[in-house]
């Protein structure tokens, strides 16, 4: 384990300038979340991604779907988890033991153990309360949990349309108690193990570009001031945002995205 | 100064401490909130105060501290923002912090009034800030600005009427002007209201501005969900402003790649909205509208900014979910995969070889109980709804146990020649080389199993098996009863229709090109080979002159005696009336079966010649030709037009063999003034190109001449040509044709003459005719 949960959380530094953050280490970082349907394969992988960049995010990410499905033996016989109450280790020790030799092959159990190491298990979108307290993630050592112990995140990124709905609409449910906006994007990645890489990467790429503006934003209006800003640094992060998609659609046009601007 | 940054990177780390600590247990809060309160207020530096406003923020909208902790905090955090948003610096960040703050504030301040009414002071620090924040709404920085949206969201919410969930526990009633008594000492209801209705258009002219930014407008949308939900007095206001808003309307071209994000996350966001309602409230009077203006909403993007498609292309790998090794997306339809169970070793029967199922019940039910109209009711739809995925698999599946069943049996059949060969005893033995010879073409299918099964199951029966149990071998069909002679004409002749029907039902072949594929084949050209029109006729005409000939002279007799037409008969009959059907086109349909017809005929009398024997004498020899010729000429001649001379001519030209009868028959044409010159011209034509029927021709034209006044000009000029001196000195013709008003009997005269006509007697007619018809000869032996 690379860091004590515990020790960072009882530390007095400031918890972002513990990342290994290079080139600025002052400027907080965008806290992101990923979402797919069962918070396996997609999510995880830019779960993956996002938390273990050479400058890592906070990152949670969360399943829309009602339950966790795995493929099976067959395409009617499902493996089927609840959400929030099993942990990616039953799972894979579920697996392991009904056919090893199956579930090797397709890729699950691969699947499983990465996620694994990454946090202890799906988490349903529509289950999250936002803002309520994440430190006790912190403390189990989920990857990417550093940052998001205030429970709230500025960027969601989902991998499919059906996710973005489901959780622009849940969002608009849940009623916004925070009055806090948060960026909405998806990203249509295939549900396959391939798809997943690539879309992990080109998921990594969106949010080094909206960290990017981000911090840029943050360095014209820290100690200098908001009037020694210049050119596009100048213009506030949010206003960038449907230029920094399109810019990175045309990079990734084989992706389609689309965002809004909703409220936690 | 490096002593104070130092000194402010301790303080924040102390800070980030506190922080953690609330955020581990919400109980710290109330005991942290006031420690830190004097560290950033107005007067900390602008660190500390973002440090600072943004915990503020974070806390107040924490679900993990209880509202009237909240409530309780709520007085003094409002002095202290209200003074850092009076500071004149306006940090965007900060100003972020107290807007959002502001909005989870104001609730709870409302509320904390409506309860104790007493408490004007801290009323009037929330009021203050609201109006600031209002006041300069338009001139914050961008960022601030989308809080200001929601902060305004939260006014209206809060001072519109909402619903009393209950009466008896005011304390769960969501803040609204309905928890506010109509006395209240501090806020006025109708004042309130006013307020909140001119904030709610305020917040709306988003949709009505010409250029609204899509940040603006996607918080808005998101926003406004929750008041449509829970304030009915102003739910449908801001419905109806949603659907007047097309954001494909605002783009004015260039449309950059970063528009076309804007417009379809606003299409999008808004539909979201629609969508929202429409599921929360599936009858609410406007669904059939915002069904509407959701298509609506999409159509219009499509139309103006999404020229290209971003939907995903097609998949380039099958995502059938056949492929195990990818995580098969859920919910899609894959074909099923059909299981094929093994056979069962040993002999197999055909019903075990088709079937699939391994339902004990199914597979041995005998459908022959069921009734058979039951059957077709059963069999049609089922039919009709057959997948074909399904059906192709089972196919293949059954084709495989097939093909798999035959092989295994050549290579019995071929152990069972070789045992026997060599000896008995050794029966069993080679079936081993057997299976080494046939294994390597035998591709391993979606069964193994059973072939291997199948395998060591035969070497042990193979001894006592008979293999006609099992033998998928050549199946002999049975006998059929012997027909009748009718019954057996009768067949012929619906056979003969059906070919007739081929005939109406084939196109011709486009002329250019039938053209070249002749000019390219030229003599090496098939009759019959094209399958077309002309291959039919080909077909036709032979099966008419060639099939039955030689089997046809007691017939001829026979159908005579009982005035049935022979088969042959018949065919030539409805190719008669197919060709008078319409001459003018079939006419090339009536001189390929003339030249048949003569061709057969010349054939079978050089047969017969060959197989004549001296005591024979009188040997007779069906002919068609000269009949069918005739029967042809007067069945389309009354149809015959003055405009008809290249047809005409053509087939005058083209039959095999011009005889007098035919002769006389065209002269008769001249009957008619308006055919006159039809018949002369024809007349001429032949004998012109036709030596061997030139005299004949000239005859025709003489009587001609002499008969018909109005031929007088034409005719006189072809004899005048051709026959100088003759016209006055024959006196023959005249007479001749005095017999010519009975053309019926004088046509069966020569028909029952021609028709059997002798073999032996093969005068000057038939040499005329050979030589008459080597056009004819050529066009017979060309096919």
């Amino acid at each position: 384990m690379a860091y004590d949960p515990r020790l960072v959380s009882t530390s007095a530094l400031p918890l972002p300038n513990n990342n290994n953050n290079t080139n600025n280490p002052d400027s907080p970082k965008l806290r992101f979340c990923t979402v797919c349907a069962s918070n396996q394969n997609r999510s995880m992988e830019a779960h993956l991604r996002l938390s273990t960049a050479s400058s890592p995010y906070p990152v949670i990410s969360f399943g829309t779907g009602s339950l966790v499905r795995l493929p099976g033996p067959s395409i009617t016989q499902p493996n089927v988890y609840n959400f929030n109450t099993t942990s990616y280790s039953q799972m894979y020790d579920e697996l392991y033991g009904k056919d090893e030799r199956l579930y090797r092959n397709n890729g699950l159990l691969n699947m499983l153990e990465r996620n694994r190491n990454l946090k202890w298990g799906p988490e349903r979108f529509q289950d999250w309360v936002p803002g309520m307290p994440r430190v006790e993630h912190v403390s189990k050592g989920d990857k990417g949990a550093l940052g998001t112990e205030g429970g709230v995140v500025d960027v969601i990124i989902t991998c499919e349309e059906r996710c973005w709905d489901a959780v622009v609409d849940d969002l608009m449910n849940k009623g916004s108690p925070l009055n806090r906006p948060v960026h909405v994007f998806n990203v249509d990645i295939k549900d396959n193990h391939e798809e997943a890489l690539v879309g992990g990467k080109a998921i990594l790429e969106l949010a080094n570009r909206l960290n990017e503006a981000a911090a840029a934003e943050r360095r014209v209006s820290g100690s200098d001031g908001w009037e020694n800003g210049v050119g596009e640094a100048r213009r506030n992060f949010d206003a960038r945002v449907p230029e920094i998609l399109a810019d990175w659609q045309a990079k990734w046009p084989h992706l389609p995205a689309l965002w809004t601007l909703a409220w936690l | 100064m490096a002593q104070s940054s130092d000194h402010l990177v301790d303080q924040i780390a102390q800070l980030n401490a506190a922080r953690n600590l609330v955020l581990g247990d919400a109980a710290f809060y109330p005991q942290i909130v006031n420690g830190v309160l004097p560290l950033i207020g107005a007067t900390a530096r602008v660190e500390l105060r973002r440090w600072g406003t943004e915990f503020l923020a974070e806390t107040f909208a924490s679900p993990a501290l209880a509202t009237s902790q909240k409530e309780q905090l709520a007085p003094r955090v409002l002095q202290t923002l209200r003074e850092i948003l009076e500071l004149p610096e306006g940090d965007p960040l900060v100003l972020k912090q107290i807007v959002q703050n502001a909005a989870s504030l104001y609730p709870l301040v409302f509320r904390h009034i409506v309860n104790h009414p007493d408490d004007g002071a801290v009323w009037e620090n929330m009021t203050a800030v609201k109006q600031d924040i209002l006041r300069r709404w338009d001139a914050f920085p961008f960022a601030v600005k989308i809080l200001c949206i929601k902060f305004v969201q939260r006014v209206v919410q809060v001072q519109t009427h909402g619903s009393i969930s209950d009466p008896r526990r005011p304390e769960q009633n969501e803040t609204s002007l309905a928890i506010v008594p109509r006395t209240h000492a501090v806020l006025s209801l109708p004042n309130l209201e006013a307020e909140a209705s001119g904030l709610l258009d305020r917040l709306l002219a988003v949709f009505q501005e010409d250029s609204s930014d899509p940040l603006f407008v996607n918080a808005t949308l998101n926003c406004l969900a929750v008041l449509i939900r829970t304030r009915q007095s102003i739910g449908n206001k801001i419905i109806n402003a949603i659907m007047n808003f097309l954001p494909a309307r605002q783009v004015r071209p260039p449309i950059t790649p970063s528009i076309r994000v804007g417009v379809k996350s606003m299409e999008r966001t808004a539909r979201a909205v629609m969508v929202n309602i429409m599921k929360r409230n599936p009858n609410h009077p406007l669904v059939g509208k915002m069904q509407q203006y959701i298509d609506r909403l999409m159509q219009s993007r499509l139309e103006v900014v999404d020229d290209a498609s971003r939907k995903r292309g097609l998949p380039v790998e099958p995502t059938d979910g056949l492929d195990h090794a990818k995580r098969a997306r859920l919910g899609v339809e894959t074909p099923p995969l059909v299981k094929v169970p093994p056979l069962p070793p040993g002999p197999i029967s055909y019903a075990q070889l088709f079937t699939l199922t391994e339902d004990a019940g199914l597979s041995s039910f005998d459908v022959k109980q069921l009734p058979p109209d039951l059957l077709v009711k059963i069999v049609v739809p089922l039919l009709a709804r057959v997948d074909q995925s399904m059906m192709n698999q089972s196919v293949e599946a059954i084709r495989g146990r097939y093909q798999t069943i035959q092989k295994q049996q050549a290579a019995q059949q071929k152990q069972a020649a070789a045992a026997a060969a060599a000896a008995a005893a050794a029966a069993a033995a080679p079936v081993d080389d057997d299976d080494d010879d046939y294994e390597p073409e035998y591709q391993p299918m979606d069964i193994p199993e059973p072939v291997a099964e199948q395998e060591d199951a035969v070497p042990t029966e193979v001894a006592d098996l008979q293999p006609d149990l099992v033998s998928l071998g050549p199946f002999v069909l049975p006998q059929p009863p012997p027909l009748t002679e009718d019954e057996a004409a009768d067949i012929g002749r619906s056979a003969v229709g059906r070919v007739f029907g081929m005939l109406a039902s084939t196109g011709v072949t486009p002329t250019p090109a039938k053209g070249k594929s002749q000019q390219q084949l030229g003599f090496a050209r098939l009759a019959g080979s094209t399958f077309d029109r002309d291959a039919w006729v080909t077909l036709l005409t032979r099966l008419a002159t060639r099939a039955p000939a030689g089997l046809e002279p007691r017939a001829v007799k026979s159908e005579q005696e009982r005035g049935k037409p022979t088969i042959s008969d018949s065919i030539r009959e409805t190719l008669y009336r197919y060709i008078l059907e319409d001459f003018r086109g079939r006419v090339n349909v009536g001189i390929m079966w003339l030249n048949e017809e003569w061709y057969n005929d010349r054939i079978q009398m050089q047969f017969t010649a060959s197989q004549r024997t001296e005591e024979d004498e009188d040997v007779t020899v069906p002919l068609h030709y000269d009949h069918w010729v005739l029967r042809l000429l007067d069945g389309f001649l009354p149809y015959l037009d003055s405009r008809d001379t290249k047809i005409f001519i053509r087939f005058l030209s083209e039959i095999p063999e011009v005889t007098i009868p035919i002769t006389k028959r065209v002269a008769s044409l001249a009957k008619d003034p308006e055919r006159v010159n039809l018949c002369v011209q024809s007349l001429l034509y032949l004998i012109m190109f036709r030596p061997p029927a030139r005299e004949m021709c000239l005859n025709a034209v003489e009587d001609v001449y002499q008969t018909y006044e109005e031929s007088r000009p034409a005719a006189g000029k072809v004899l005048a040509r051709w026959r100088p001196q003759k016209p006055q000195e024959d006196q023959q013709p005249p007479q001749q044709l005095q017999t010519q008003p009975q053309p019926q009997d004088q046509q069966q005269q020569e028909e029952t003459i021609l028709a059997s006509r002798t073999v032996a007697p093969e005068s000057a007619t038939n040499n005329t005719s050979l030589a008459n018809g080597t056009d004819g000869i050529h066009a017979a032996a060309r096919r």
